[in-house]
């Protein structure tokens, strides 16, 4: 059982060059392919819930519809504005796309296996390092780049506009996020995802001791991945489409592919950290678990998305240095607290 | 279909019901209260509910109110003025158009122009007709002013098309003689009214 | 030899309450609408006289009911257009005429203009008390252009009133049509005119009067003119048009020299070509009646004109290079204005054998009588009622002074002389006091001595005339003008008898005459000793307006710019020439009408290349219109420096012309000189071809009508015709020409008569200026 082989990780074979290749293009193909799926979840989903039936004449149920999109986005022409700052354009997608994956190395995405006959071990995370949710948080924070650039670079009053939003939004909830998962993290006294796993086995979920750091860490995750109710950076209503305004084809889909791609990362990061990690429930496997967690997660935003509107830009400063930030201060000092008690 | 939600144009004395909002904080301490209320009142968690029980009900409850047009098409009032139906004559399948060009000369928006000439058996005979749906504003007087309840409007309201001409001529317009059975009258602008009859005064005959 | 004046007494009426003046001896309904006072009437037509076939005119003159259609105004007359009873009387008759009328006003052709349509509505029927069954009526065509349905037709006579008292063919005329007969029953029950008009409707129908199912006529389509509803339509127009949906642009006929107001009527041709289309020509048909040329033949347009830069260049260096221009008269005053501002400036030869003759002749006879222009016109002629018509194929030539001569024996209760050396059926049947002269070609001298003889105050006439003219024998001119002289003189006082106003037609065959002074003389004679008023009918469109306007020069020489003739370099609007110019219903200009009025016409289609005036800027100094050219008409030929657009084309409700201006004209005083003796053995023998038209062609333009059906060739009397054969072959002493022969069957005698109107087939160069010439015909 996979559970088994992470209780057992002393054990485990040793990791080569040739598993974290593998496992790299194995996290980049499928979390991709699912950043890609997740579209059409997304789209079904806010459609349900509006009644409506969503996408439904490209294949059964309109599944296809993602491979429609992608021929799509690939087939479109290319546009880079006259006045844009060219190389910064270009790249810019690809620093979210790239920080979104990088981020995603130090997260575990599917167990530990060995692929028969060529005996090559693929470990479940692909660079196990020990303080993987600091390199998690500050990738995820280096993504800030894409956003940024890409706003600067097109030379768009919409970019730049969005490009601001990204910096304020990105920088203030940075703070909440670390605050809020520095209690956790006191109470583990790890920074590796294994050990979260781990701390959480035979006790209860880290969510039944830190339900304000939960909280707290699940509305900065929102604001970090841009989604709705704090997707100020491309409120349509606003600012055209914000940071991608002048973005078009393959490169406005790789912003969305890293979107994508950072749900999922909150989305395990809150799993694994507070909702008890990879370990078996009752009847249900770990490897469900964790699935399900990860799902709940990605459907939860979705839900939050058809349920809620936006909020102003300060309305989302208030929220963050005056009501979150204290609050996780606070959540730290107790936590804290009651450690050294 | 009744008319009556139509004619009832006596706008106020309905029931509305007037919804009862906060004002908003003046002071800090209510800011700070409207706060701890919100946070603690579950609206938020009411918007989750409505929309997954509206998503539950869609589901599984035969409630998705999509319209899978153009699958799917929503009736529409007899009195909807879409694109112009020629009709024909029930008995005899020929068209009723006799070519009289008070629809022509009624057309706000000059958009109706008709060739007409004298046939093989004697009569006006339309050899060509044609609205200009680039001008046509829908209004309906032609349908009210032809005295054959020849042209109507029909319910095509679907109107575009690689060509304008592809609704604009008379063939286009006019009932295929295969579905003659099919053919409606029609209810809207021009229609005969229910009381037609007293209206009339009875011309003595000598046969 | 002074200007004609017919004065009309003034006498006062009161029509509602309110006086009016009137002229004493007109019809009240024509007093009435002269003072704009409207009395209901479908039948009656102004010009012709009353047929009481509709009985709505009906009105109480001091206490009693007469009908304002045939009861004249007499002075201090009390007139009450409305009286409940009469308002009853209408009322019923407007019943009577919707009975059975079909309810087909969708698809008429008179719908919108329909005075069936405009009564029922005026008199306010809405309710219809009368029925009986209805017969079977079919529709007809009665020749190439007439189209009747009997079904609609109200047998308001109009048709055949003015068939018969304007137009002389009398083609139609009422039949019995076999309807059901009238319930004696309404006699009691309804008014007593509604009842008798009902009666003559319920039986009568139109049908063609020569018992055929076609109409013998020439096809002048004013009978569809002033059908009240749509029971007359041309064959060409029945169904393709509302008359709502045309535009009416008022204009002259391009074609007699009458210059018909008319009306080009267009619209749109169709879905595909937006482009303007005459779809018909109609006229003020109680002020004028037009003859089929002016009605049919309206589509001559020069539709595939463009601005061909290269050959407007080629035409400027041809114009700059030409000797000559020849030109035909279908030319408005304006181009004939410019062409001789060219000549002044340029020096070039101005070339028209078409109106060459009649420009010497109007000089001869402005030296011979002082008058600047001769001084009748058609409206003048109207109103005498003695007509003379000498050298002109009336029926021919000038389908103005056709009607004239026919009106007069007609409303004037006139007489008429006709004098041609060609036979006609037709003109003998205008009345009974009609004598025609078949003379031989030669003797049109004898003629007007004849006329001398009759008519004249032999102690006015000059000393030498008045010898000469004793010389004769009793009755030797008539006889030598192959009358029946016993028989003539026997009828001749009851012709004179009443008579006070005269008009002398002169025709086209005396301007290019050899002895033309001498003719000039006589008439100057007949003007002065018999007081005869004179018409000259300009031969064809506006041959007047050409012949005041330029100094035309007798031949053409070298490098020849023809402008819709033959020529080295060709200006045509008939679309076949070097350089494309505007037709007659493409450009506005005016016309000299045989009545001496400046006449403005309009452009009723679009044209897209160059005038005569873009080759006149490059070539002269002109303005930048060519309606800019018509204030400076040369005024001492009696024109105005009056604007195109200050000009009138209207009617008034009297019937006064008010089109544009009458050419002023100036009378000098000139003793009238002693007449020539001739020689009556200088006849012309053995087969004579006469140059003449059919009626309805005049020129290029009218071939070019697709309703104009008269083909170019030689025209014979039945017999002469059948002795020709199919083909002919005409040897001329210049020439000879090869053409079908083609029967007339209203000519009568032994002389054929040649078309001209093709320029191509060049017929004057085989004529010289005489119309009369001794051929050599052979079979083709």
């Amino acid at each position: 059982m996979v559970s088994t082989l992470f209780l057992t990780a002393t054990a485990l074979p040793e990791v080569g060059p040739a598993g974290v290749i593998i496992k790299a293009v194995l996290i980049l193909a499928v979390i991709a392919a699912i950043a890609g799926f997740g579209t059409y979840i997304e789209r079904k989903i806010l459609a349900f819930m509006q009644r409506r039936l969503g996408p439904q004449h490209v294949g059964p149920f309109g599944l296809l519809q993602l491979a429609a999109d992608g021929i799509k986005l690939f087939t479109k022409e290319d546009i880079i504005p006259q006045h844009a700052n060219k190389f910064i354009f270009a790249i810019a997608p690809v620093i979210t796309a790239a920080t979104a994956f990088i981020a995603l190395a130090a997260v575990p995405v599917f167990p530990d296996f060995t692929i028969p006959f060529i005996d090559v071990f693929v470990p479940s995370i692909a660079a196990d390092i020990n303080v993987g949710i600091l390199f998690v948080l500050g990738m995820m924070a280096a993504g800030l780049y894409g956003p940024l650039l890409a706003g600067m670079a097109q030379g768009n009053k919409w970019g730049i506009i969005g490009s601001a939003r990204t910096a304020i939004q990105f920088l203030s909830y940075e703070v909440v996020t670390g605050l809020s998962i520095l209690a956790p993290i006191m109470m583990v006294g790890s920074l590796s995802f294994v050990n979260f796993n781990d701390y959480q086995t035979d006790g209860l979920w880290l969510v039944a001791y830190q339900p304000v750091a939960f909280v707290l860490f699940l509305i900065a995750g929102f604001a970090e991945t841009n989604r709705t109710p704090f997707d100020l950076l491309e409120h349509e209503a606003e600012v055209i489409s914000g940071y991608v305004t002048e973005y078009s084809g393959m490169r406005w889909g790789l912003f969305f592919i890293g979107e994508y791609a950072n749900m999922i990362t909150i989305g395990v990061i809150a799993s694994v950290v507070f909702l008890g990690g990879y370990n078996d429930f009752w009847i249900f496997p770990g490897w469900l678990m964790i699935i399900g967690k990860i799902a709940f997660s990605f459907f939860f935003m979705l839900w939050v998305r058809a349920a809620w509107p936006h909020v102003r830009p300060d309305q989302l400063m208030w929220l963050c240095w005056k009501v979150l930030m204290p609050l996780a201060v606070v959540n730290v000092v107790i936590t804290g607290l009651v450690i050294m008690l | 279909m009744s008319l009556e939600q139509f004619k009832d144009r006596n706008v106020g004395t309905q029931n509305y019901v007037k919804l009862d909002l906060d004002h908003s904080p003046t002071t800090g301490w209510c800011q700070f209260k409207q706060v701890v209320k919100r946070t603690f009142k579950p609206e938020l968690f009411v918007g989750l509910w409505v929309t997954f029980r509206e998503m539950i009900n869609a589901l599984f409850r035969g409630k998705m109110h999509t319209t899978q047009y153009p699958f799917e098409k929503l009736p529409i009032s007899p009195r909807y003025r879409a694109i112009h139906d020629m009709l024909r004559l029930m008995e005899s399948g020929n068209y009723r158009c006799i070519g009289c060009g008070l629809c022509e000369k009624i057309c706000i928006s000059d958009c109706i122009s008709m060739e007409t000439k004298y046939d093989e058996n004697q009569r006006k005979e339309v050899s060509e007709y044609t609205i200009n749906f680039g001008r046509c504003i829908f209004c309906g007087y032609c349908a009210e002013v032809c005295p054959e309840l020849a042209i109507v409007h029909g319910g095509r309201y679907e109107t575009a098309s690689e060509q304008r001409a592809s609704f604009s001529l008379f063939e286009d317009m006019l009932t295929p003689i295969d579905q003659l059975n099919l053919q409606q009258e029609y209810a809207g602008f021009g229609a005969i009214s229910p009381n037609a009859d007293e209206n009339i005064k009875s011309t003595p005959l000598a046969y | 030899m002074s200007e004609v004046q017919i004065v009309d007494n003034m006498v006062d009426i009161t029509i509602d309450g309110v006086e009016y003046k009137a002229k004493e001896g007109e019809y009240i309904l024509n007093a009435a609408r002269a003072n704009d006072v409207f009395i209901p009437a479908i039948c009656y037509l102004t010009r012709c006289s009353p047929t009481l076939a509709c009985r709505i005119c009906l009105v109480e003159v001091d206490g009693k009911q007469v009908y304002a259609c045939n009861s004249k105004v007499k002075a201090g007359m009390n007139i009450t257009v409305d009286t409940p009873d009469i308002l009853t009387e209408r009322r019923a008759m407007m019943e009577v005429y919707d009975v059975n009328h079909p309810l087909q006003c969708g698809v008429c052709d008179q719908s919108g203009e329909c005075e069936l349509q405009n009564y029922t509505l005026e008199l306010q029927v809405d309710s219809q008390s009368y029925s009986i069954p209805d017969t079977k009526r079919e529709t007809a065509n009665w020749s190439s252009v007439l189209h009747y349905d009997p079904g609609l037709c109200i047998v308001c006579e109009r048709c055949t009133t003015v068939c018969k008292d304007m137009i002389g063919d009398a083609a139609i005329t009422t039949a019995k049509r076999g309807g059901e007969a009238l319930d004696k029953s309404w006699k009691d029950n309804m008014p007593k005119d509604a009842y008798a008009m009902w009666n003559k409707l319920q039986k009568s129908v139109i049908a063609p009067s020569n018992g055929t199912g076609s109409t013998d006529c020439s096809d002048c389509g004013e009978c569809i003119a002033v059908c009240p509803v749509g029971a007359l339509v041309s064959r060409d127009f029945v169904y393709t048009s509302n008359a709502w949906d045309l535009k009416r642009i008022p204009a002259v006929s391009a074609h007699s020299s009458d210059g018909f107001a008319i009306y080009y009527e267009t619209k749109p041709a169709g879905i595909e070509d937006r482009t303007e289309k005459i779809f018909r020509v109609t006229n003020e048909w109680n002020f004028v009646s037009l003859d089929g040329a002016a009605r049919f033949a309206y589509d001559f347009e020069n539709d595939t004109a463009s601005k061909d830069e290269t050959a407007f260049n080629a035409g400027v260096e041809a114009l700059t290079k030409a000797e000559t221009i020849r030109f035909n008269s279908l030319i408005s005053n304006e181009e004939a204005l410019m062409l001789q501002t060219l000549k002044e400036k340029k020096g070039v030869k101005l070339y028209n054998p078409e109106v060459r003759p009649f420009q010497k002749f109007l000089k001869l006879y402005n030296e011979a009588s002082g008058a600047s222009l001769y001084n009748g016109s058609t409206d003048t002629a109207l109103k005498c009622d003695f007509a003379v018509s000498v050298g002109g194929a009336l029926r021919n030539d000038s389908p103005g002074l056709k009607y004239a001569f026919n009106n007069i024996q007609k409303m004037n209760k006139g007489a008429g002389l006709y004098f041609h050396p060609v036979g006609d059926k037709l003109i003998p049947t205008f009345g009974k006091s009609v004598e025609c002269f078949t003379h031989k070609v030669g003797l049109e001298e004898a003629t007007l001595y004849l006329l001398l003889e009759l008519f004249a105050d032999k102690d006015k006439l000059p000393s030498d005339t008045k010898e000469y003219l004793a010389s004769f024998g009793e009755n030797e001119l008539l006889e030598l003008l192959g009358a029946d002289a016993e028989a003539f003189m026997k009828a001749f006082p009851k012709m004179m008898k009443k008579k006070e106003n005269f008009v002398l037609m002169v025709g086209e065959d005396y301007y290019g005459h050899a002895k033309a002074e001498n003719l000039v003389k006589l008439i100057v004679l007949l003007e002065a000793t018999a007081g005869f008023q004179v018409v000259m009918n300009p031969p064809k469109s506006n041959a007047l307006g050409v012949a005041l306007i330029c100094e035309l020069d007798d031949e053409a020489t070298g490098y020849t710019v023809g402008y819709n003739e033959n020529g080295d370099f060709k200006l045509s609007a008939l679309g076949d020439g070097d350089l494309d110019m505007p037709a007659m219903n493409q450009q506005e200009g005016t016309f000299t009408t045989l009545s001496k009025r400046v006449v403005p016409t309009n452009a009723a289609l679009d044209y897209n290349g160059y005038v005569l005036n873009d080759l006149m800027a490059k070539l002269i100094d002109a303005p930048s219109q060519t309606i800019d050219w018509t204030a400076y008409l040369p005024q001492e030929k009696g024109y105005q420096a009056m604007d195109f657009d200050d000009m009138l084309n209207t009617f008034d409700n009297a019937g006064q012309d008010n089109r544009g201006y009458l050419l002023k004209v100036t009378y000098d005083e000139v003793e009238p000189t002693d007449a020539e003796k001739f020689d009556k053995d200088d006849v012309l023998d053995g087969d004579i071809v006469y140059r003449a038209n059919p009626p309805r062609q005049f020129n290029d333009f009218s071939d070019k009508a697709h309703q104009i059906f008269e083909a170019f060739g030689l025209y014979a009397s039945e017999e002469r015709a059948k002795a020709l054969g199919e083909k002919a072959e005409i040897l001329f002493k210049n020439g000879k020409i090869t053409v079908d022969v083609i029967v007339d069957a209203k000519m009568e005698g032994d002389i054929v008569a040649l078309s001209d109107f093709k320029s191509a087939e060049n017929v004057y160069e085989l004529f010289g200026e005489s119309r009369y010439q001794t051929v050599t015909i052979r079979k083709g």
